[in-house]
């Protein structure tokens, strides 16, 4: 199910939200959490009924295994174990892993590697196209982080309850924050989650509509662009380029940090607070900065699970920088089976080992350093935008060797949205010469909304500023409608598919 | 004091969304594009949007005669009928013609009117299509085709309607462009010519010892035979309304067409159970047009092999009213005949005029 749906917005969340504060007023919170348990498995399975057993597999398996720790360790329920020193701990522990990694690699990497296979060795193993489930990479991640952590002695054995309940919450579900369960499962036990707090649910409620607005008014109004000339490369110059992968950029962001506001809100409705997932990111003036502010669930998880344990930078600049690379190239792989986001993975990480090796290698001014990373970033996502090496080479040709052939303003003329209909129109009866600086101003203006928002305060800055005050009230409650009307042309969010 | 204040602003918040969620719904309402609650409150109605404001005029549109058919009957011009036979007829309109789906808006129409007369463009081809409608689960939104105003949704917050249909509307009814007896004519900016009608025609020259054997149609009679028993069962059920059935010229494209492709007898097969079937009803008239060879042969009459001008739907309907063109039960052998003959001379002689 998707977050902008009119389905989701008018029955799914009403229902989902009547009945947890209503099922709270019971004496048992059990009923309140099968209840949204329920509702979450229902979210999830609402596509494709299929993906559910994976999720339910996964699920029973890695609960599983905590139960089976829980033997080899202090014995203790409810509470904090010790780090067990067992062979079965640590057999169990390697199981959780390649149980969830095997999981991973199945659906999501066995046709790229078998696809690499008969690259390498010259063989023809053809095998049916293995289709990818809802957010799987994050379900997974989740719960890998869970059994490491059940291990280190840092997390108690949940019941059954608590457990599907943190691993399904919908709102975190499909594409994130990566949450750990130190995080959420407090919350469960936490009073304030039981009774509808005004305060709370207004700024759950705030910060979802201004996701909704990033996802539905901006971000798919830039890939309007994006999609059309990604199917049409080789008519692009290099103005024209550079403008498709800017507004990529700013699409990719709008897109995901307008995912995770909505689940952020929407979490927040029920009375729980998800992690930040991003924090301004194109005000950072450096790569390593800018990696500290996007998908920050992702880099603490790759940073906790892989970076920190292959020793980080504590054995040197050499091995740090390898780690740096090792931790990127996971991350590419992560976000798709595919050469080029594990090229697009290791651009971001040569970009932080170049910061690394000459830390003061820094031009003076912060706009100069912001534009720059916006720039690296931008050229990086060449590949991730790109469905093959070929297509990502023939793109970046186009934006450093095409010249100018004046292809801005048929770039530009494929601005065409239901909100500009009327005007163009008009104008296609009254003055057609006036039609190509309509599309040209129409760019300015969208480019100009999306750097204001880029630079501009966070959405959860913004309620707190401006969000209280009748006019931001007005605000909101125009950019909630101008967005429902908008949801019959329903696109699905990029991260998806990771 | 600050759970106080975000208490207000989440009163404050609901309230404008609700009054102006409102607003989109009473202008949408009011405008109704697609004429699902009401027919316009002022002004003619612009019927230009054939698959989405079809069940809503039929529900909602007062009329007491109908006129169905495919694209090729978009052009007749209902003003001239209704003065010809004293009525208020309505354009009832699916592309393919499917008689399935043209019984199902049939029906929906008698739901709520009394038909005084219905005028059937019936399309030889419609017969052979599936005896199930495809209205149902098709590609027409489901709140279209239902009284409910609970899935309405789509259709009264819809930024497509709201910002392009109902400002098309409003532009549209100034012209006058696509209301009254020109509803749904799409002629407008088409050219008629040879030269177009034969670009749309891909058969290659072939000599007539290259023609596809006569194709074995015995798998889509079970359709044929119910969609005229369908038909048969509403003629039977109304016996006070008239139904006109007008079969309109497909150009020699067509039956050349038919022709190569080993379908002939097909059409053939088709055209006589209509004739011997219909033609049996007290309450029904056949107007047969398809063997009218000024007009099948001169390709200038079309943009391609079935569309012809709106010149040739004005003729038909003054040659219907002068009662010209009628097959009986008399006559229908002979029509037959004649129609066999034309088809014959089409694809071995006629048609390669064309080529040179």
């Amino acid at each position: 199910m998707l977050f902008n749906s009119v389905f989701f917005i008018t029955w799914f969340l009403p229902l989902a939200l009547l009945g947890w504060y209503l099922l709270q007023r019971l004496e048992n919170p059990g009923f309140a959490k099968a209840f949204l348990t329920g509702m979450s498995f229902w979210f999830y399975g609402y596509y494709n009924a299929n993906y559910l057993w994976i999720l339910l597999c996964s699920l029973v398996f890695n609960y599983g295994v905590s139960a089976l720790m829980r033997r080899d360790g202090t014995g203790k329920t409810g509470g904090s174990e010790k780090a067990g020193t067992g062979k079965l701990r640590k057999l169990l522990l390697a199981a959780g892993i390649s149980g969830n990694l095997g999981l991973l690699f199945y659906f999501k990497y066995f046709n790229f590697f078998i696809d690499n296979c008969n690259f390498i060795f010259h063989t023809d193993i053809r095998i049916e196209k293995i289709a990818l489930p809802l957010g799987i990479s994050f379900f997974t991640f989740q719960q890998l982080s869970f059994v490491v952590e059940r291990y280190r002695g840092n997390a108690p054995h949940y019941s059954a309850l608590d457990y599907s309940f943190f691993i399904s919450f919908f709102p975190q579900l499909v594409a994130g924050p990566i949450v750990l369960h130190s995080e959420l499962v407090p919350q469960l036990a936490e009073r304030k989650n039981r009774k509808i707090s005004p305060g709370f649910f207004y700024d759950g409620l705030t910060l979802f509509i201004l996701g909704l607005a990033k996802k539905v008014l901006l971000a798919d109004a830039l890939a309007v662009l994006v999609n059309s000339e990604f199917e049409n490369i080789h008519a692009l110059d290099s103005p024209s380029a550079w403008l498709v992968i800017c507004w990529f950029t700013m699409e990719l962001y709008f897109d995901f940090s307008g995912y995770s506001d909505m689940a952020r809100g929407i979490a927040g409705m029920f009375g729980f607070e998800l992690p930040v997932n991003f924090d301004s990111p194109f005000k950072a003036t450096s790569m390593r900065e800018f990696w500290k502010r996007w998908h920050m669930t992702l880099t603490r998880f790759l940073t906790q699970y892989i970076y920190i344990p292959l020793g980080g930078s504590r054995k040197g600049r050499a091995r740090q920088c390898i780690n740096v690379m090792l931790v990127f190239f996971v991350s590419g792989l992560w976000h798709g089976a595919s050469w080029t986001f594990v090229i697009w993975g290791l651009i971001n990480g040569l970009a932080q080992v170049f910061e690394i090796v000459f830390p003061r290698l820094r031009l003076p001014g912060k706009w100069i350093n912001r534009i720059i990373t916006f720039v690296i970033y931008a050229v990086s996502l060449v590949f991730f935008r790109s469905d093959t090496l070929e297509q990502a080479l023939l793109f970046l040709s186009k934006m450093f060797t095409a010249g100018n052939r004046g292809m801005l303003l048929g770039v530009c003329n494929m601005l065409q949205y239901t909100e500009n209909y009327a005007i163009l129109k008009l104008l296609d009866l009254r003055s057609p010469q006036f039609i190509n600086l309509f599309f040209l101003s129409c760019m300015c203006l969208i480019s100009a909304l999306c750097v204001r928002f880029l630079y501009g305060p966070t959405a959860e800055q913004w309620i707190k500023d401006k969000g209280h005050t009748l006019r931001g009230s007005l605000i909101l409650a125009t950019l909630f409608v101008w967005v429902f009307i908008s949801l019959s042309q329903v696109s699905v969010f990029l991260y998806f598919n990771f | 004091m600050e759970t106080d204040i975000r208490g207000k602003g989440l009163k404050r918040l609901v309230l404008f969304i609700a009054a102006e969620l409102f607003m989109v719904a009473l202008f949408v309402w009011f405008f109704d594009p697609f004429y699902q609650y009401h027919s316009p409150f002022f002004g003619q109605a612009v019927l230009n949007d054939r698959d989405n404001q079809m069940p809503g005029t039929v529900r909602n549109f007062e009329y007491d005669s109908v006129l169905m058919g495919s694209s090729v009957a978009e052009n007749f011009d209902t003003d001239f009928i209704d003065r010809a036979y004293g009525c208020k007829t309505l354009k009832v309109i699916r592309a393919s013609g499917s008689a399935a789906d043209l019984l199902y808006y049939l029906e929906m129409a008698q739901e709520g009117h009394e038909l005084k007369n219905v005028f059937w463009c019936l399309d030889i081809f419609a017969l052979n299509a599936s005896a199930e409608t495809t209205l149902e689960g098709g590609d027409v939104p489901r709140y279209l085709h239902t009284k409910s105003v609970l899935d309405d949704i789509p259709y009264v917050y819809n930024k497509e309607i709201i910002l392009e249909k109902i400002p098309s509307m409003l532009v549209f009814s100034y012209l006058g462009r696509n209301t009254g007896g020109n509803a749904y004519n799409w002629s407008e900016g088409k050219t008629f010519s040879a030269v177009q009608a034969m670009r749309a025609y891909d058969r290659l020259l072939v000599t007539p010892d290259m023609m596809l054997d006569e194709v074995d149609f015995s798998g889509e009679i079970p359709d044929i035979s119910e969609n005229l028993s369908r038909i048969r069962a509403q003629l039977s059920e109304h016996p006070g309304t008239r139904y006109r059935f007008i079969l309109p010229p497909y150009s020699m494209l067509w039956w050349d067409s038919a022709y190569v492709n080993g379908q002939l007898e097909k059409q053939f097969y088709i055209l006589d159970r209509i004739f011997s079937e219909l033609s049996a009803f007290e309450n029904a008239e056949l107007y047969f047009f398809q063997s009218q060879e000024d007009i099948v042969c001169d390709l200038d009459n079309y943009m391609d092999m079935v569309h012809y001008s709106p010149e040739i739907n004005q003729y038909m309907l003054e040659r219907m009213t002068a009662g010209g063109n009628v097959i009986t039960g008399e006559n229908r052998e002979e029509a037959l005949a004649d129609m066999r003959r034309l088809a014959e001379s089409i694809s071995r002689e006629k048609i390669f005029y064309y080529y040179r």
